[in-house]
């Protein structure tokens, strides 16, 4: 069955001109996920019209090639100036930019493209074990499991903002806040949008991103000086080492590789969901089982590990939904999908069975991308790493004109812009005054989710929502797993107490 | 229509828009705003428009898609363009006219748009869960609940649709909104958490061939399905009233030949090889009209759902 339609889609990329798309789609992937605002979905929005013309099989490994390549290249800046340069890396700068200030910027990107790589390779993997139970799979998470995803996601933040909960519950609530402006998603309600007709749609993702990790960034960046690598930490030296060091400690770390796969390829597959929160509570999730979780923040290996994995494995996961029902599990198999549209095949329950060459063609281009990606990155990175260098007179006026440039162009609206600039000052002084800006993202991102299937669910069970829920076997898991995320920082303080009391 | 006919009514199209070719275009390219964002519906059927009409005026056809406000923002933008054809857009009917109905702030005058002409409509089915035990839109009626529907938003035509359909029946229901897109409401019918859903045939077709939904009505005059209800088996032949349009419109008082270009080289379009072969795998009922039956459409669709002003408020 698919194991012959992969072989021949693997056939034909190598024999084929394909390739030198899937190329095309690795570097451009490249440069849309290095530059903050610019991400893979813009990357494929602007690429629709392009593919028009395209045999529908290039056009997909052109997709292909941005969609595994972004997070890799966004993963680049997230590490070198702590500014994710797509969403999903915001977790990728906790510990990667540490690194990078120690002068370890090599270890860093080596151990995120090898953990790329892997992620991607394993996402695909269990994608491909579990195509034949693709429709049950979908056909098990309805509105009750959505919410209690997105519960699950609120309960993850609450208990990694480590030694500041107050700030983070703060930041999240802040961020459940902006999650309800504009028109409730049910009965279409305007709500906190005071006039402004741009807020009808709720606040955008993107600018909201870009300004709070990309502007604030750079604000912070202008006000201190100097460049981002301390001068002392790098003496005088422009050498770069510790790119293979880097890549192998991903296979040292290996539970720590599975573990973020694992969370990313689930998270995939919820749509609604997307990289930054699978690579959130892959990131989160890794410190809560460590052993010396307060490592973390600081420069732990073991942070960049963890969600550059994820980031890549949800690309496996999103296809889950697209295989069993044409339907997409994130943003950028949407406008996959869009692609397919243009080209006269119509998705649906039966995309496997009619359009299985477009189908395993992706996942080939996806597989061979995040591999290439991470090739071609480990061969630049000696020189990417002079961006660390660099007088920040010079980083910030470039960053900030390229990061609204990209934020006007995925829409075209100036108002964009200007939110984008409006968060830039908002995570500047979350920065000055120490809260947590990825905690106001993930709730911004899981508000809508939240509210939205629970206000679901109460119309399905006729307002019986427990009953309803503790019905259905996932709901229970679901529900499980939140109150032990919940409990257990507190059963291991315990633990560690009685350690340390009979001494 | 047969295509003897089409070829025909492109011949007579030809001729009657020699004269006028000659003035309009010049060499200016023509944009063609699609108010939602690339790959969904209407941006597909714009794209897939756009080189066969480009071939047919004789100049570049570039779809520019301005999304936002609810399909609201590219209408604007048509509406602020100069009224010379060189900027014209696809509007979502009845959408656009179920919200001006109820109030909202277009940022456009609807009525008075320059309709050039309609492309494509479709029409509505009701499906269930293949192995329901429901056969008939009687029985999904005499439920021992309201009839739980699934849908996208509370603003979307399919919804206003099943509001205003079921209400004519006589049957109450409850909309579950919030669906990603039309095809989670179908999946939302095979998890079992509604007992039908009411969406263009078009959508529910996939579902149906695939043997996951099966169909109970259609909402059409005839019947499209042997053995399955349409609009008149049910009792209720103004049903077949609904449906939803993608039309090509410009700015206010466009000149009269402009238009009459405009349209005819869309006529020419819908008739092409390129677009008839994508209709037919997308399962798109294409159905040009002329810029004076789509004006003539435009008020009785405006009419037809002023009846429903409260039932909708």
């Amino acid at each position: 069955m698919g194991f012959d339609a992969l072989f021949s889609a693997g056939y034909e990329i190598v024999a084929g001109g394909s390739f030198l798309y899937l190329l095309a789609g690795v570097l451009l992937g490249l440069c849309f996920g290095v530059i903050p605002g610019l991400g893979g979905t813009t990357a494929l929005a602007l690429l629709i019209p392009v593919t028009y013309n395209m045999d529908p099989l290039a056009a997909m490994y052109l997709a292909g090639g941005v969609m595994g390549a972004t997070s890799f290249g966004g993963s680049i800046t997230a590490i070198l100036l702590n500014t994710p340069g797509t969403a999903p890396n915001a977790a990728t700068t906790f510990d990667g930019y540490p690194l990078a200030q120690q002068g370890k910027a090599g270890l860093a990107i080596g151990a995120s493209a090898a953990a790329s790589a892997l992620g991607g390779l394993i996402g695909l993997f269990t994608l491909l074990l579990f195509i034949p139970l693709a429709k049950q799979i979908v056909l098990s998470f309805g509105p009750s499991e959505f919410f209690l995803l997105t519960v699950l996601g609120l309960t993850a933040i609450a208990v990694s903002v480590r030694g500041k909960l107050l700030r983070g519950l703060i930041a999240g609530c802040v961020g459940l806040i902006f999650a309800f402006v504009g028109a409730d998603a049910i009965s279409g309600e305007l709500r906190f949008t005071g006039g402004v007709g741009y807020l009808w749609d709720g606040i955008p993702l993107v600018p909201t991103l870009t300004g709070m990790f990309a502007i604030s960034q750079m604000i912070e960046l202008a006000l201190k000086g100097g460049s981002v690598a301390d001068a002392e930490a790098t003496p005088g030296s422009m050498k770069v080492t510790g790119v293979w060091a880097g890549v192998k400690s991903v296979f040292t770390h290996w539970p720590v590789l599975l573990r973020g796969s694992f969370i990313g390829t689930i998270i995939g597959a919820i749509p609604g969901l997307g990289g930054t929160v699978a690579s959130f509570l892959a990131y989160s999730s890794t410190v809560q089982t460590d052993k010396d979780p307060d490592s973390y923040g600081k420069g732990n290996i073991k942070g960049v590990i963890a969600p550059e994995a994820a980031n890549n494995a949800k690309d496996g996961g999103s296809l889950i939904p697209t295989i069993a029902f044409g339907i997409p599990g994130s943003a950028e198999t949407a406008l996959f999908l869009g692609i397919l549209v243009l080209h006269g095949i119509d998705p649906g329950p039966a995309i496997l069975l009619y359009h299985e060459r477009e189908i395993y063609g992706l996942i080939v281009a996806l597989t061979l991308s995040a591999v290439g990606a991470s090739l071609l990155g480990l061969l630049l990175s000696r020189y990417l790493i002079l961006i660390t260098k660099v007088d920040v007179g010079v980083v910030v006026p470039v960053v900030v004109a390229i990061s609204l440039t990209g934020v006007y162009v995925l829409d075209g609206r100036m108002a964009d812009v200007i939110l984008t600039l409006v968060m830039g000052v908002i995570g500047y002084l979350m920065i000055r005054f120490d809260y947590p800006r990825l905690t106001l993202v993930i709730a911004l991102v899981l508000g809508e989710t939240a509210e939205k299937s629970l206000h679901q669910v109460q119309l399905i069970s006729d307002n019986q929502v427990l009953a309803y829920m503790f019905d259905r076997p996932i709901s229970v898991i679901l529900i499980v797993a939140t109150v032990l995320t919940f409990l257990l920082p507190m059963v291991r303080q315990v633990m560690a107490r009685r350690k340390m009391s009979p001494m | 229509m047969s295509k003897f006919l089409i070829k025909g009514a492109v011949a007579v199209a030809m001729l009657a828009a020699g004269p006028a070719l000659a003035e309009f275009p010049l060499e200016d390219k023509v944009t063609l705003v699609v108010p939602y964002s690339a790959g969904g519906g209407f941006d597909t059927i714009a794209r897939i428009f756009a080189p066969a009409v480009e071939v047919a005026l004789g100049t570049t056809v570039v779809p520019d898609n301005i999304p936002g406000a609810s399909g609201t923002r590219g209408g604007q933008a048509v509406s602020r363009a100069d009224a010379d054809g060189y900027t014209i857009g696809i509007y979502n009917i009845p959408g656009l006219n179920v919200a001006e109905i109820l109030g909202r702030e277009l940022g456009f005058d609807l009525s008075s748009v320059t309709w050039i002409a309609n492309l494509a409509q479709s029409k509505y089915g009701i499906a269930v869960v293949a192995d329901s035990p429901i056969q008939t839109v009687q029985d999904l009626c005499n439920l021992d609940h309201s009839i739980k529907l699934s849908d996208t938003g509370t603003n979307s035509t399919s919804s206003i649709t099943a509001v205003i359909a079921f209400n004519i029946m006589g049957c109450s229901i409850v909309n579950v909104t919030g669906y990603s897109g039309s095809n989670d409401t179908m999946i939302a019918v095979m998890r079992g958490e509604v007992d039908a859903t009411l969406k263009p045939i078009s959508s529910l077709a996939k579902y149906i061939e695939s043997g996951d939904l099966r169909l109970i009505a259609t909402l059409t005059e005839e019947t499209v399905v042997e053995g399955v209800q349409n609009a008149a088996d049910l009792g209720y032949p103004e049903l077949a009233q609904f449906g939803l349009s993608r039309v090509i419109g410009g700015p206010a008082d466009m000149p009269a030949e402009i238009v009459a270009t405009l349209s005819a080289a869309f006529q020419i379009a819908a008739a092409s090889e390129e677009v008839m072969a994508w209709a037919e795998s997308t399962g798109t009922e294409l159905n040009w009209l002329n810029a004076e039956d789509t004006t003539a459409m435009m008020a009785e669709i405006s009419e037809f759902y002023l009846q429903y002003e409260d039932l909708l408020k």
